[in-house]
């Protein structure tokens, strides 16, 4: 086999990797997931850089980073053209373009200038990184967008089978579905805001293919750009020998935009070592080894344009910041953050708006934000019990995330944390307004002394009788804002009791009780 | 004819009149089973759950070979059971053996609870306790209710779980525990489990409710989990000082006489049920425990 053939089976085996690691990200009931289903992100050296830059602190979980870091020094972007899924998928998308790209080799430094926005708007306290971050990117795109319309699309398609009505086409629809519940499906089908959104971004991004092969790797990528200034002096190189008579058959099939057919100017920085080139090379005269002299291309951004990306790396930050949310005391009802998430502004250095703990919640409930928290948090995760509660004794959010923007809670503590406080409607409550009997939200609330407490209140119905009601109200001191009063209240367009962000364990100034 | 296929006739005839009357036979113990209710206290659930089906005729008075049996416990909460926010996991085993050993061709479990349904299967031990005895514990699919004419007060018609409701038989398995509404959540109370939609609502009638839904289903067979039973806080508890340990189990075949029974394990009458209350005006069951033939066992 070709070295080509062997980086083929290794990115289908890191894709099916990646995409098995995904569909682990799912409670099956126990505590805990049995899988390091966020093993991607941990070994991504960008978000442990730039996290180390806005938030001072990086979780344990990167230091695997530290050996892309390591191999990339050693054997350049090989995690670009062999492991990363993005990579690949475009990769595949690309395989259906026939299209020679017209475009000036020279876009290839976007991505560069984007690594050094990201990077300094990051040393003034903002994680940008992960709108951009290949491996957020993707898993936020499968986990709200791609994911749930793959599942809709096949329940719709199951449904088909089972609306004939015949008992035969019924009971291959069994089978069926049997079978794409042990492959694919999710427990539940999953609805995400947004997901149209962040899917139009993603299949924008590989649409891109078709302006150039892997357009979004050689001139977009952040992560790509970082590995490429590692990559400098990497020590495995390619050597063209002298059989080359410089037919440029490598450059058609280069994946980086490497410029192998000039001879000396090969780009260490932008070669994928995807091999294609000896794969190709009618004379044979490409290999790649370790310690060849090898004169290489240089990577001139240009210092104006980095001195640029920087200014505004730096003046993003003010930009986005003076929205009122950033004031002092001002507070939005809406923003619940999940269970043990970090303090609003400390929350916001770390997330990269991955989707995971999306995709983990066992509800369904947590969502990405659009402006709830400003621009700088779009596509952070916000709980809509309306959507999907916070199961009490669930603490997967906390387990995947990867940054520690949602701290990994037992389900002891957990239990102690408040993301909120359910607040009662009476102008909607059956037993205020309409004199009629119901306690679903005292019954369904977990806490072990209910945090909501009932009022026996005669009151008058429509006809002038006398009945007896119970009125809910809430325990400040107990309620942890939950939701699930919300979620299961029968008034069900705008329920009767809802939860507002007031009195999160996390924040200092939102609080209500002295 | 042949030897050979008289024989094999004569074997066939033996066997279908030996299943007839074996049919015949539960259908005259089912009519008429030797009490009314069996209370059997104990320290281990599943033996007692066996002895009180014992007490009630044998499981063979209830299934016959070849059922198909829906076992139905409540499962509603993401509880351990400790808790006694679910039934009891070992009650549950035990009527699914009992039931496979008596022939039933299958054994299905299922509840649509409140919480997680993976959470709540799995942390309530039912799964793992399902799994063990040999039956099938399914997710509720929503394809599979069905819109179901009840003409009752409260409810006309509801969307109730295709599969239970066409299941040769059906043992309802709940937990006694309180709630503030009913007050107590026993087995009547136990079919909001396979209720589709928005079954919140009925809380606004919900004791017209609950008698509703026990004329729409007939249980073959009841059995109350008390081995520990909620005292307050329910249905969902949380707090091990609300949970108080009866080491009982209360079987029978009339779902208002068991709750009525149950009722008196928490120090009611049942009459202060309504729709306890409201059930035996319908003439759906007994009322007064005094008046019912009751067999006490202690299993040691």
């Amino acid at each position: 086999m070709t070295m080509r053939g062997i980086r083929i089976v290794v990115q289908g085996a890191f894709l099916l990797l990646f995409v098995f690691l995904f569909l682990q990200t799912e409670s099956k009931g126990n505590d805990e997931l049995g899988y390091p289903v966020r093993l991607f992100l941990d070994f991504d050296p960008l978000i442990l850089i730039t996290t180390l830059l806005s938030a001072h602190a990086a979780a344990t979980g990167f230091l695997f980073s530290l050996v892309v870091i390591a191999g990339t020094i050693l054997l350049g972007r090989v995690f670009c053209g062999w492991i990363c899924p993005f990579g690949t998928l475009h990769n595949m998308v690309g395989a259906f373009s026939r299209r020679a790209s017209k475009l000036s080799p020279r876009w290839n430094m976007l991505k560069y200038l984007l690594l050094v926005f990201l990077l300094v708007s990051a040393l003034f306290g903002m994680q940008l990184v992960g709108l951009f971050d290949p491996l957020s990117l993707l898993i936020r795109s499968f986990s709200v967008g791609i994911y749930p319309a793959i599942a809709s699309l096949t329940n719709a398609s199951l449904d088909v089978l089972y609306g004939t009505g015949n008992a035969t086409v019924n009971s291959l629809a069994d089978i069926l579905s049997d079978l794409v519940k042990k492959l694919y499906m999710p427990f539940q089908q999953p609805f995400y805001e947004q997901g149209w959104f962040v899917s139009l971004i993603f299949f924008g991004l590989l649409g891109l293919n078709f302006v150039e092969k892997r357009f979004w790797c050689r001139n977009l990528c952040p992560l790509g750009a970082l590995l490429g200034l590692l990559s400098r002096q990497s020590l495995l190189k390619r050597s063209v020998s002298e059989g080359c008579n410089e037919c440029g058959s490598c450059n058609r099939v280069c994946q980086g935009g490497a410029t192998p057919h000039e001879k000396g100017q090969w780009q260490p920085t932008e070669c994928l070592y995807c091999w294609n080139c000896d794969d190709v090379c009618p004379k044979n005269a490409v290999s790649f080894g370790f310690g060849a002299k090898t004169q290489t291309g240089s990577l001139d951004i240009g210092r104006r344009r980095i001195v640029t990306a920087a200014l505004s790396g730096a003046v993003a930050v003010p930009m986005l910041r003076t929205t009122p949310l950033a004031r002092q005391g001002f507070h939005n009802p809406a923003l619940v953050r999940p269970p043990g998430s970090l303090e609003e502004h400390e929350f916001l250095r770390r997330c990269v708006k991955c989707g995971e703990c999306m995709k983990v919640c066992i509800t369904g409930g947590l969502q990405p934000t659009l402006m709830e928290a400003g621009l700088e948090g779009i596509w952070s995760p916000l709980l809509i019990p309306k959507i999907g509660y916070c199961e009490y004794r669930c603490t997967l959010c906390g387990q995947v995330c990867p940054t520690g923007a949602i701290s990994k809670l037992t389900i002891e503590e957990k239990a102690k944390v408040s993301i909120g406080i359910a607040m009662i409607d009476k102008g909607r409550c059956l037993p205020y307004a309409h004199s009629t009997p119901c306690i679903v939200c005292e019954e369904v609330c977990p806490t072990g002394k209910k945090a909501i407490w009932l009022e026996e209140v005669k009151v008058k119905d429509a006809e002038g009788k006398i009945v007896m009601v119970k009125q809910p109200h809430v325990d400040l001191k107990t309620c942890i804002g939950c939701g699930i009063c919300e979620a299961r209240c029968p008034v069900l367009d705008k329920p009767a009791i809802y939860i507002s962000s007031i009195g999160e364990t996390r924040s200092k100034t939102n609080k209500l009780l002295l | 004819m042949k030897r050979r296929d008289f024989i094999r006739l004569s074997a066939l005839t033996s066997l279908t009149v030996a299943a007839g009357i074996d049919s015949f036979l539960a259908k005259a113990f089912a009519a008429a089973p030797p009490v009314d209710l069996a209370v059997v206290t104990g320290p281990s659930p599943a033996k007692i759950t066996a002895a009180a089906v014992d007490a009630l005729g044998g499981i063979r008075s209830f299934i016959s070979r070849g059922d198909v049996v829906v076992v139905k416990p409540n499962i509603g909460w993401d509880r351990t059971p400790e808790y006694a926010a679910n039934t009891n996991p070992e009650v549950v085993g035990a009527i699914v053996r009992l039931c496979l050993e008596a022939g039933a061709k299958k054994v299905k479990v299922f509840d649509r609870p409140v919480n997680d349904p993976r959470r709540c299967y799995v942390q309530s031990g039912i799964a793992e306790a399902v799994k063990s005895s040999g039956a099938e514990l399914s997710y509720i699919d929503d394809r599979k209710f069905r819109d179901t004419k009840i003409n009752g007060s409260a409810l006309k018609s509801w969307p109730l779980y295709s599969e239970l409701m066409e299941a040769d038989k059906v043992i309802n398995v709940p937990i006694a525990k309180h709630h503030s509404l009913a007050r107590l959540t026993m087995g009547m109370k136990n079919w909001m489990g396979v209720m589709g939609g928005s079954r919140w609502s009925i809380h606004q009638k919900i004791d017209e409710s609950l008698v509703d839904l026990a004329t729409a289903i007939k249980p073959t067979l009841v059995i109350l989990d008390a081995v520990r039973i909620l005292t307050a806080n329910g249905p969902q508890g949380g707090n091990l000082k609300d949970v108080k340990k009866l080491d009982t189990v209360v079987a029978g075949v009339n779902q208002v006489a068991v709750d009525a029974y149950g009722a008196s394990l928490f120090g009611m009458k049942p009459a202060d049920l309504g729709y306890l209350r409201i059930a035996a005006q319908k003439g759906l069951g007994p009322l007064d425990i005094s008046r019912m033939k009751i067999k006490k066992v202690t299993v040691s």
